[in-house]
């Protein structure tokens, strides 16, 4: 995806949908700073290429190689930011694990079996079995009680 | 109370017996396990509230960590922007179930003598059952999250639920006279905490896999009971041709009331109602009295102040204890569930051994003094109690004994008592009257109560605030 040379003054909009970029060119571009979210999702970006002045988003230790000359950088080689030596500050909550969503970013996922908001629902409910149940529970009581108690009643 | 009543209760003694027959068993058993199933979806509602709120709010965060990624995953539920408002609306929730119950109930005793009690009481537990389902089950199928519509719904459940005591009192009462009604009603009072515990043990299997599923399986459990209650249930022995059981009775009324024991922490006033009108029809021309005379009689006012407090604590623990175990210990809900079932037994246990003996002793108020004073330790104890499981439910099972057994004293004792006062006499409406007002303090009580716990966050605040009220 080359965005160069566009007179892009930010980050456009609709950047966000191409996450399946593997190459992207930003360079000769008036940009100012390239916020920490614009390159979320990017998990297949392996090379980037900004204006010099800018730092390679998620820092050099995001990226297995950085290149600069005098035009531009080159961020070659996205790392997997959940496998890096430095600790992360903020450990996915429980029931769920890190996962790679773009240069420096991370996501949690929700580890198998739990599924659902916020990871806090478990396997799945046995409705047939329950339903099975309950409807044979409830006919035969039914039928028992109204054969024994109610036939003979006489409505006053 | 056993004393004064076995003499005349000699000769009936032996009717008990002869005629008991499996029809007896049987509505035993169905009103027993129709009251437990409604108490039970009653449970469910506190045991889940961890999940619920957690279901509401979106991920809480340190404010230096950026937000969780995926955002559906974390944080798109927006209901209530912190788990403190969602305790809030929760507690908002229990007490406007409470005010609409203790509304319910005075419309049901009027409307069960003029219905069929089958009817209502089946109409109730299954409408009620397909209001839950849509409460907790329908919302989260259909991510629909709307504080209106969970408070509608949750009034119009008050609504319903409130028909099912009366209804299966005054069934019991057609079924089972005077003699030997004490063991029998006593057993049966067991059937509001056995419900508890049903309840929770129902809701903590099921919890794992999403709260939907609780409430989808006390909904359609109870909707169940309500279509067998519809097949099996005979209201009252002349509907197979039995003899009434009004007609071999003409004691007066004050040993009716005396022998009205041990009715769980339930309301009893217009079950009272529904009894006189269906099964005394020889008795003397009930006389009701005003509400302000009732108002005066001895004892009425302190009972009914010392019943709106217990009940609040009662209704506290009711609807809090999970809430509680889980934030404080950090521990799984499904336990918290589980453990919370202890309270429910030592209050069954508590409310069977304070009964009879104070049935012994003659005297109510020392036992209800003494038990009140142990209440207060107990609490005291558990409020310090540690963080080990087994530990705990001892504590807790002994403190459900020491105040679900005044609770159930109280309700029981005030019937009995205020029945042999002269003004009374004979006037089982008044009773009604006066039995209403304490139980309808005690529910406002509760519903008030409810409120403040939610209100207040340090549980440890809370846990004096209580010993204030019992101390009274």
């Amino acid at each position: 995806l080359d965005l160069s040379n566009c007179s892009l003054h930010s980050v456009p909009p609709g950047l966000a949908e191409a996450t399946a970029a593997i190459v992207l060119d930003l360079t000769e571009n008036p940009l100012t700073a390239l916020p920490s979210g614009s390159f979320l999702g990017f998990i297949q970006l392996q090379s980037l290429v900004v204006p010099p002045a800018l730092e390679c988003p998620g820092g050099s230790d995001a990226w297995q190689n950085v290149t600069v000359d005098r035009s531009s950088r080159l961020c070659q080689g996205q790392r997997n930011p959940c496998n890096s030596s430095v600790p992360l500050a903020w450990p996915c909550p429980e029931n769920s694990v890190c996962a790679p969503d773009g240069p420096g970013l991370i996501q949690c996922l929700c580890d198998s079996p739990f599924h659902g908001y916020k990871c806090l629902r478990e396997g799945m409910f046995p409705m047939l079995l329950f339903g099975g149940i309950l409807g044979t529970a409830t006919v035969s009581l039914s039928l028992l009680l109204w054969g024994t108690q109610r036939r003979k009643a006489k409505t006053p | 109370m056993a004393v004064p009543g076995s003499l005349r209760r000699q000769p009936a003694n032996r009717g008990l017996v002869s005629h008991c027959t499996h029809h007896h068993i049987v509505v035993f058993l169905l009103t027993f396990f129709s009251y437990s199933l409604l108490h039970a979806s009653r449970k469910t509602f506190s045991n889940v509230k961890v999940s619920i709120s957690n279901q509401w709010t979106p991920s809480c965060k340190n404010s230096t960590a950026p937000e969780l990624q995926p955002f559906e995953l974390w944080n798109s539920s927006h209901l209530f922007s912190n788990a403190e408002e969602a305790t809030l609306f929760l507690g908002t929730l229990d007490t406007i179930f409470l005010f609409s119950y203790a509304v319910g109930l005075f419309v049901s005793g009027i409307v069960g003598d003029r219905l069929n009690l089958r009817w209502v009481l089946s109409f109730g537990m299954c409408s009620s059952a397909l209001v839950v389902f849509s409460f907790g089950t329908l919302t989260e199928w259909l991510h629909f999250y709307n504080k209106w519509f969970y408070c509608c719904l949750w009034v119009v459940n008050g609504l319903l639920q409130s028909t099912g005591w009366p209804c299966v009192v005054a069934v019991m009462g057609n079924w089972f006279g005077k003699a030997g009604r004490g063991f029998v009603f006593g057993l049966w009072s067991a059937c509001a905490s056995v419900g508890n515990i049903l309840g929770a043990f129902l809701a903590s299997c099921v919890l794992k896999y999403g709260y939907e599923y609780a409430f989808l399986v006390t909904a359609s459990v109870q909707f169940a009971g309500g279509v067998i209650v519809f097949f099996g249930l005979l209201t009252s022995p002349k509907e197979v041709g039995l003899p009434e059981l009004g007609a071999d009775e003409d004691e007066a009324s004050v040993e009716e009331d005396a022998n009205r024991p041990l009715m769980g922490n339930d309301d009893v006033d217009d079950d009272d109602q529904n009894y006189s009108i269906q099964a005394t029809d020889n008795d003397n021309q009930p006389k009701a009295i005003g509400f302000f005379q009732a108002c005066c009689l001895p004892g009425v006012v302190l009972y009914s102040l010392a019943y709106a407090c217990l009940k609040l604590v009662n209704y506290s623990f009711f609807f809090w204890l999970p809430f509680y175990l889980s934030n404080n210990f950090g521990w799984k809900e499904a336990e918290a569930d589980q453990l919370s079932i202890w309270y429910d037994v030592g209050g069954i246990i508590g409310g069977t051994i304070q009964g009879l003996i104070s049935d012994v002793l003659q005297k109510r108020a020392p036992v209800l003094a003494v038990s009140l004073l142990f209440a207060v330790g107990s609490l005291f104890g558990y409020s310090r109690s540690p963080n080990s499981k087994p530990i705990n439910a001892v504590i807790m099972a002994i403190t459900g004994f020491f105040i679900g057994g005044p609770s159930n004293m109280i309700s029981s004792a005030i019937s009995a008592d205020l029945g042999r006062q002269d003004l009374v006499k004979g006037s089982s409406e008044a009773l009604a009257t006066v039995t209403g007002i304490v139980d309808g303090t005690g529910s406002i009580g509760a519903a008030v109560g409810q409120y403040l716990v939610s209100l207040i966050q340090d549980n440890l605040g809370w846990m004096w605030v209580f010993y204030f009220f019992i101390l009274m």
